[in-house]
């Protein structure tokens, strides 16, 4: 029985010659999945713990779809459901036996096989947080289910609840540098729904050579839950947070946009409202002012957002008059609550401290040299303490300057700014500058390919889309009583559509 | 004399009151000064002269009051004899004669009935001539009294009874009149719209428009439109000097003389136009320099600023300030006019430059007085824009900054392609939420009002999403 069951587990050889073909490889593996799926689990329990324990003879980066099948028996066998720290088994704790194989299951399986095995690798995942959790050490989680999700998809690229889950966690343990590698991925594609016809297609099975990781982590394909938009929302206003956490205020305050610009009938949520007001804040340290926001967002709910965060407009309007430092003291002093209940304290406080920043550096738009001893009439505070402060600030690359000591009594300690802008510490070669603009064309490279994919996906789904909206109307109509007005909805998808030609 | 003038308890209030009190005298002769204007406006200037000289204090009210006691507007004569009791309590005009101002009041009152009685006669009769100028009549009288809102409605109720376009035309002229009288200026620009609309031809439109355009190029200057005015100024064609009397009225006698347009003018376009512009707008345009001859002061200082000897024709214009500021109209602008004509001047000066002295500069533009030292003012201007430089405090110079076109391009690519790398981020994602049919919607149950929709989708979210975060 043991030799059958082996000879069954191994007999899918990936790089075998026939499967070379990747409609081969499809239907192998399918057919494949069929057969281990109706193993049942005592026949996996056979022989654990000794020399003949299928998961050592098992290869995880070979004998993926099999080694995982394998680890789901034994923990359903051992604890389906851990609940508390004495239903986990020793061997399945962190650092266990049975731990360190899901860990470098996750590490190294093979990807393309992964593919196939969505909602079982989903769930093996989800059970290893939870076990972390149960353990009480849930940041023991974080790297492997990092390495688990870069190992399905390099470019991390596709939307999943393990994304959701995954930066959960990363802010329950405060580890934002950790979540840093995944949030750095842009999210260029949702799970879609992809319709059969091309699921059949030579390149379109899951196997194929596919370069946007959405052609095979869809809805159907088991790699994450059903999807809202506020899941897509909350991973955004987190991996803000995450951002800010970092102090790497310009991409916090990008990702906070994504949440802004979620398409709406003309309402709005508590995340965008959360997302406002940290963006709000955040605008005025990255830019000095509260910017325009984009302009693909819904005006209505923007709107009702703005109502509702009046007291951060305020503060952002004390902040930008800079010849007037006190009021901004006392704007943030007067919201201190409402500061403090929003968790936007530290932020808050941020801008305060970099009120002087924006000061100094607008000195720069009108002076080339000036004592600092003229500089703290203005702020008041000691020669001595702001030449400490404007060292930092030079020192950090914020100001393009440098601190010159005279001997001249009357003079002093003076500041003085580099003018040509390839002078002084924030200077850039013209080398640096070419090998920047390299990066960037790169970066859009990339880029204008996710957009092809996605345009890709809408161009196969279109029909789909607008029957499923036709169908969606009926049944809304039907359930309310009252027909909704969608047409505002499906105009944008066209305008969207347009836009995505044009920037091509 | 004139100390003991300024010492008065009314220049002490003035002052107090933070109002504009000059004491230096003033380059032009008080009594040909006034001789040049006629009407209401003679009492306004004096009043004027009065209330701000201390050199001329007592010699404009000495004109003024018994000119007042000859009119019919007894509350300008208590109120210019009550400024004069504080300026020199001695002089035998500074008592009032209330005897007079009884009588006077009185008389005023009989006309007024009298007038009233009038128009109404004329009402039951339906003549539409006669009501109009029974109303032309009692807004005359309501002008001379000084009340001038009665005369404005006075004037506006003759619109209706009014037969040919001439006294349409005529009528709101009156009302310019009236407006100007009270220093309503965007009044003043609604009725000479309509003056301009109202179809005359011929003669009569061209005895029009010099007018208009003097008007107009007045309140302009009023609402600080410097541009505008002296456009409207310097098209004004010389023709205003020898204007018949439009509506009853001398233009160039009771509003402004032919010397206010050139100094007006002069001045608005030293205020907003550029040296090409002036050279050819100004000196080159021979109507206005019909005008230009009358104040020779103004074309010199044009012609030094087109020759770029900014400190002379500042120098010029500082040797008037006295004058202007006793200007009915313009010493309220004044300030703003000639600071807009130093920081042009200054701008013009450093653009040859890639270095100056703050010395240097200071030697060249005297301080003014508005602010303590050539530094704030230089450092006013850099952050308002208007010039491009930079100061060093150390070794007191203006600096012109380098450029650097190349970096900047490449700076300016950069952050461009950023920029639009993130909106098309944005966009996907956007796409991506529309394509996947996630659409944020009010909860099923709530009506499609998104207000109540909000308010508790809010708290909602909030409450199950921020829990975890």
């Amino acid at each position: 029985m043991s030799a059958d069951l082996l000879s069954l587990l191994f007999s899918f050889q990936p790089d075998a010659e026939e499967l070379k073909q990747k409609t081969a490889y499809d239907t192998q593996v399918q057919q494949f999945i069929r057969q281990v799926s109706n193993v049942s689990a005592q026949h996996f329990q056979k022989g654990a713990e000794t020399q003949q324990d299928v998961l050592e003879l098992l290869n995880p980066s070979v004998n993926s779809i099999s080694y995982i099948y394998a680890l789901q028996a034994r923990i359903s066998a051992i604890a389906d459901n851990p609940r508390s720290q004495k239903s986990v088994p020793e061997q399945l704790r962190p650092g266990g036996a049975l731990w360190n194989k899901i860990v470098l299951f996750l590490e190294t399986a093979d990807p393309v096989q992964l593919r196939y095995v969505g909602s079982i690798w989903a769930r093996l995942v989800l059970y290893l947080e939870q076990v972390a959790r149960v353990m009480g050490t849930p940041a023991l989680a974080i790297a492997p289910i990092r390495s688990a999700m870069q190992r399905l998809d390099p470019t991390t690229g596709t939307f999943t609840t393990t994304h959701l889950q995954f930066i959960r966690l990363c802010m329950e343990t405060r580890s934002y540098a950790a979540a840093k590698p995944i949030l750095d991925n842009y999210i260029h594609s949702l799970p879609s729904t992809i319709p059969l016809l091309v699921k059949e297609l030579e390149y379109s099975v899951p196997s194929a050579d596919h370069i946007n990781s959405g052609e095979y982590i869809h809805a159907k394909s088991g790699h994450s839950d059903k999807i809202g938009a506020s899941d897509v929302q909350e991973y955004y206003v987190l991996g803000g947070m995450a951002y800010i956490g970092l102090q790497e205020y310009k991409k916090a305050l990008n990702f906070l946009e994504h949440v802004l610009i979620v398409p709406s009938f003309n309402i709005a949520n508590g995340l965008m409202l959360e997302a406002y007001k940290k963006w709000v804040l955040l605008s005025c340290l990255v830019h000095g002012s509260v910017q325009a926001i984009p302009r693909t967002a819904n005006g209505t709910a923007i709107k009702l957002i703005k109502g509702a965060a009046k007291a951060y407009e305020a503060l952002a309007e004390a902040f930008v008059q800079i010849n007037n430092l006190p009021k901004l003291r006392a704007q943030a002093n007067a919201g201190r609550d409402t500061w403090a209940e929003d968790g936007n304290t530290g932020l808050v406080q941020q801008l305060l401290d970099n009120q002087y920043r924006f000061y100094v550096s607008r000195l720069s738009r009108t002076f080339s040299a000036i004592p600092v001893a003229n500089i703290s009439n203005n702020l008041g505070g000691t020669v001595e303490d702001l030449t400490q402060y404007l060292e930092t600030l030079i020192a950090s690359g914020h100001l393009n300057a440098q601190i010159e000591r005279t001997n001249k009594p009357d003079l002093g300690i003076v500041l003085r700014f580099y003018l040509d802008p390839t002078q002084g510490p924030q200077a850039k070669t013209e080398k640096q500058q070419q090998q920047a603009l390299f990066e960037q064309t790169a970066r859009t490279n990339i880029l204008a390919e996710q957009v092809r994919s996605a345009d890709y996906r809408l161009s196969l789904t279109k029909e789909y889309v607008e029957h499923l909206k036709r169908a969606n109307k009926k049944a809304t109509a039907a359930a309310s009583g009252e027909a909704m007005d969608t047409s505002w909805d499906e105009n944008m998808v066209d305008l969207e559509e347009e836009d995505i030609m044009g920037d091509l | 004399m004139a100390s003991s003038v300024e010492q008065s308890e009314y220049f002490q209030r003035q002052k107090a009151k933070g109002a504009m009190v000059v004491k230096d005298p003033p380059k032009f002769d008080l009594e040909s000064y006034i001789s040049n204007y006629d009407g209401s406006t003679r009492l306004d200037r004096l009043d004027h002269i009065g209330s701000t000289s201390t050199y001329l204090a007592v010699d404009a009210y000495r004109i003024a009051i018994p000119e007042a006691k000859r009119g019919k507007n007894v509350k300008l004569y208590l109120a210019l004899v009550e400024d004069f009791s504080t300026i020199a309590p001695n002089d035998p005009l500074a008592t009032p004669d209330l005897g007079w101002a009884d009588k006077k009041n009185r008389e005023v009152k009989e006309e007024q009935d009298k007038l009233e009685h009038e128009l109404k006669s004329y009402k039951n009769n339906l003549i539409k001539e006669s009501i109009r100028m029974g109303n032309e009549d009692l807004g005359h009288f309501y002008y001379a009294t000084g009340n001038y809102v009665e005369a404005h409605k006075a004037y506006y109720r003759m619109r209706e009874h009014c037969t040919s376009s001439k006294h349409l035309a005529d009528m709101t002229l009156r009302m310019v009149y009236v407006n100007i009288a009270q220093k309503a200026w965007l009044g003043v620009q609604s009725h000479l719209v309509k003056v301009d609309a109202a179809q005359l031809k011929g003669e009569d439109k061209t005895k029009l428009e010099p007018i208009i355009s003097a008007c107009s190029g007045l309140a302009h200057l009023c609402t600080n439109s410097f541009r505008d005015a002296a456009t409207s100024f310097i098209w004004t064609s010389p023709l205003f000097l020898t204007l018949e009397p439009a509506a009853g009225i001398t233009w160039q006698r009771e509003i402004l003389s032919g010397n206010d347009i050139a100094v007006y003018g002069g001045l608005c376009a030293l205020a907003s136009m550029d040296r090409s512009e002036l050279q050819q707008k100004i000196l080159a345009n021979s109507d206005f320099r019909n005008f230009l001859e009358l104040e020779p002061q103004i074309r010199r200082a044009i012609t030094l600023f087109c020759n770029s000897k900014y400190s002379a024709c500042l120098e010029v214009l500082e040797g008037y300030r006295t004058d202007y500021l006793l200007d009915v109209y313009l010493s309220r602008v004044l300030s703003a006019i000639y600071s807009k004509i130093r920081t042009k001047s200054i701008v013009q000066y450093f653009i040859p430059f890639s270095c100056v002295t703050l010395d240097e500069m200071a030697t060249k533009f005297q301080l003014t007085g508005e602010y303590a030292s050539i530094e704030d003012e230089l450092e006013d201007m850099i952050n308002n824009g208007v010039l491009d430089a930079r100061i060093d405090l150390v070794d007191r110079l203006l600096i012109s900054p380098p450029t650097n076109p190349r970096y900047n391009v490449h700076a300016e690519a950069l952050t461009m392609a950023e920029k639009y790398d993130h909106t098309l981020r944005l966009r996907l994602t956007r796409v991506n939420l529309l394509s996947a049919g996630l659409t944020l919607q009010a909860e099923k149950g709530h009506s499609k009002d998104g207000a109540t929709g909000l308010g508790e989708g809010i708290i909602r979210g909030l409450g199950s999403k921020l829990g975890l975060s």
